[in-house]
């Protein structure tokens, strides 16, 4: 009945802001210097396309656009169980903003069909969001289901929990379908791979890597380069600025007993005008 | 191309001014839930209204959904010119297909595109706007906090085919990079010029009963393929207590509180108000203490309520974010360098375990001699 599936999952690399390296005082990103790693909502999207592979059978194809150094990621992918990646790198992707990424990812996804079932992070950590999946869905009109926070097949459909606002809701979609995963998708069974013999096999024998990490152009997927990076971006980021802080105006009490700091606090602020009667 | 010339004649052109085609509508898409408008659709209506005004056009609300009623006249109060009703049972719940269809057909009926169209950074403007850009091949930012109009130059000659001086852009300002950088993102060589605002950042305006508008019924064509995702079921989890958006006073603690059952005492703190509840950073709902639902920051809930206490909190941009509208901000932290004292109206640098006692102990103290006042 049910027959081997198509999943595609899409993943980006993005700094890691956890870590101290390459994070500006000011909390700009210095990219060359930060640390790179696969977006954290994504592993929650891998993740989910891993389990669809293991009801169905099939293959899950790991996507993600970026400079070649985002091929890190899709080892990574691979190593946790998918089966090709495939990264989009061209010089003119540079500035895309998130309606030119959907373009150039919907034509990747046109490249590597068939599909099922596509897979995104809910939102990366880096631009927040939270658009490019169902403006890729718009592009390839399918119906999507965002904020999938649970999911089962049933027969040619997917049934999904779907996170709302102060609640959820249960869906169900024809396939195929688009579906990003929210971070209280299932917990993580997610280890750190880096050292890992599969990865590293791979890492040393360039012509193994070439045959499940394939690096791909905009020719080679027939997308019209003006509907790309800076000439495909409908949107630019005229200008950042820092954000202005309030600071200097604190009263602080410090070195005194607790109840004349508290009782000064109290006699100071409004607090007691909120008290149960 | 040398560019020793361009320096030479670096003579900047003039740039011209250029205007992308609108009819200068601003155009908010309202968000209903059980036939109810969303807050999220007052406050967007507050930040449109301003927009309609400096753009020297007209403020329009769009709303979907089946047989709502009074809420429809409500959208007028709040400062909307003219509403267009869809009205059909198939938009009774939010789905994103039949949603997208008729939005996308109407929009498509104006002879000049309206200027802007803003939808609420919900589960639901995260879900559809997305698709109503992609449609119009037109720029969408997300989650903004700040919106505004403004004139842009562009002299970026990489792209030459945008130069020009635009006056009335959509300024769409968002936070970015973990919030420490402000990012003001623009978009005015199509319209609509879209955004998404978070919701509890805008500001609505005080309802006018006496506001006069238009009532507009529009056009409902939904397509087979539109049902190709069906809702079967919505559970609202009934949330125990004062949501942390509603609440007058919240007592939030962070790492400082050191377990789950921190919160027990903060509770108690709580307990002292008529409105008020608990809330929380996300390293203690990432550590499990508390639900997710009491979270405050970038990745949580935008509060203001008139008092914030912050407890064994840091205060970290992502968590200040949150919260730094607040009325009275009250600072309890054993550090005296964290940084939530830069945004704290009010601190103790102390044990929050002996300050939140004797708060506890002062405040009870205070309402008998206020019980007192009132027998007597
Ligand atoms: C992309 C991103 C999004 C994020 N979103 C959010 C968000 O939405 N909300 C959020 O809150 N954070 C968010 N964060 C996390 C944020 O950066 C901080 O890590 C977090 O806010 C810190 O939580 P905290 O202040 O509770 O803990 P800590 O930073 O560990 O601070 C604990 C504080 O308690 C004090 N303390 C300890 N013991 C006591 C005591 N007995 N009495 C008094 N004081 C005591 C300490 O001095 C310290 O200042 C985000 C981070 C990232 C990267």
């Amino acid at each position: 009945m049910s027959k081997p599936f198509d999943i595609l999952v899409l993943i980006k690399q993005v700094p890691d802001q956890g870590a101290k390296a390459g994070i500006n005082p000011d909390g700009t990103i210095d990219r060359a210097k930060a640390k790179r790693m696969m977006n954290p909502f994504d592993r929650y999207a891998l993740q989910a396309a891993l389990h669809v592979k293991k009801l169905t059978g099939g293959t899950v194809k790991a996507l993600s656009m970026g400079p070649p150094p985002a091929a890190e990621i899709l080892l990574e992918a691979i190593e946790h169980g998918a089966d090709m990646g495939y990264l989009l790198s061209d010089r003119r992707l540079a500035a895309s903003d998130t309606l030119a990424t959907a373009y150039a990812l919907h034509k990747l996804i046109l490249h590597v069909s068939p599909f099922q079932m596509i897979f995104c992070g809910l939102q990366t950590t880096d631009g927040d969001t939270a658009q490019v999946g169902p403006q890729i869905a718009e592009r390839l009109n399918l119906p999507q289901i965002s904020y999938c926070e649970d999911f089962s097949l049933e027969g040619d459909q997917v049934k999904a929990r779907r996170v709302i606002e102060g609640g959820y809701q249960w869906v169900h979609a024809d396939l195929p379908c688009l579906m990003t995963v929210a971070n209280s998708y299932h917990p993580l069974e997610y280890k750190k791979i880096r050292g890992s013999q599969k990865v590293q096999h791979l890492v040393r024998n360039e012509n193994e890597k070439s045959k499940v990490i394939k690096t791909v152009t905009l020719d080679d997927i027939e997308a019209d380069p003006i509907l790309c990076g800076l000439k495909g971006s409908p949107t630019i980021v005229a200008r950042t600025d820092k954000v202005a802080e309030i600071g200097g105006s604190c009263k602080t009490r410090q070195g005194q007993s607790v109840d004349l700091m508290v009782k000064d606090v109290l006699e100071t602020t409004p607090v007691k005008e909120f008290l149960k009667l | 191309m040398s560019n020793t010339d361009d320096k030479k004649t670096q003579q900047p052109e003039p740039l011209q001014e250029r205007i992308t085609p609108s009819n200068k509508e601003v155009i908010i898409i309202a968000e209903q839930s059980d036939g109810i408008i969303q807050p999220v659709t007052y406050e967007l209506l507050g930040a449109g209204r301003d927009l309609a005004n400096k753009l020297g056009g007209q403020l329009s609300c769009m709303v979907l959904g089946e047989s709502l009623g009074a809420e429809v006249q409500k959208l007028v109060t709040y400062g909307a010119d003219e509403v267009y009703v869809a009205d059909h049972p198939e938009l009774k719940n939010y789905r994103t297909l039949p949603y997208r269809r008729v939005i996308v057909d109407f929009l498509s009926t104006f002879e000049l595109p309206p200027h802007i169209v803003l939808l609420g950074s919900t589960t639901t403007g995260r879900d559809l706007a997305p698709r109503i850009a992609a449609h119009f091949e037109t720029g969408l930012t997300a989650d903004c906090t700040e919106l505004d109009i403004g004139p842009y130059e562009h002299t970026n000659k990489a792209d030459p085919e945008k130069l020009g001086l635009y006056p009335g852009c959509l300024y769409a300002i968002r936070p970015s990079f973990g919030e420490s950088l402000k990012a003001r993102i623009l978009g005015p060589w199509n319209n609509p010029q879209m955004a998404t605002t978070r919701p509890g950042v805008m500001i609505p305006l005080p309802p006018d009963e006496s506001r006069q508008g238009k009532i507009i019924p529009i056009a409902v064509n939904i397509q087979q393929e539109d049902f190709r995702l069906k809702v079967d079921e919505i559970v609202r989890e009934i949330t125990e207590g004062i949501s942390i958006t509603d609440a007058d006073v919240l007592i939030a603690g962070g790492y400082g509180v050191n377990g789950a059952e921190g919160f027990e005492l903060l509770k108690q703190l709580a307990d002292c108000f008529d409105n008020a509840s608990i809330a929380a950073s996300r390293k203690v709902v990432d550590a499990g203490w508390i639900p997710y639902k009491y979270q405050v920051g970038q990745t949580g809930k935008t509060v203001r309520p008139k008092i914030y206490f912050a407890c064994g909190i840091s205060g970290a941009i992502q968590h200040r974010v949150g919260m730094n509208k607040s009325g009275t901000i009250i600072a309890i932290n054993k550090d005296p360098d964290a940084p939530i004292f830069t945004v704290a109206d009010h601190g103790i640098v102390g044990d929050l375990y002996q300050v939140v006692p004797e708060l506890i102990k002062q405040l009870k103290g205070a309402n008998v001699t206020q019980e007192e006042k009132t027998l007597v």
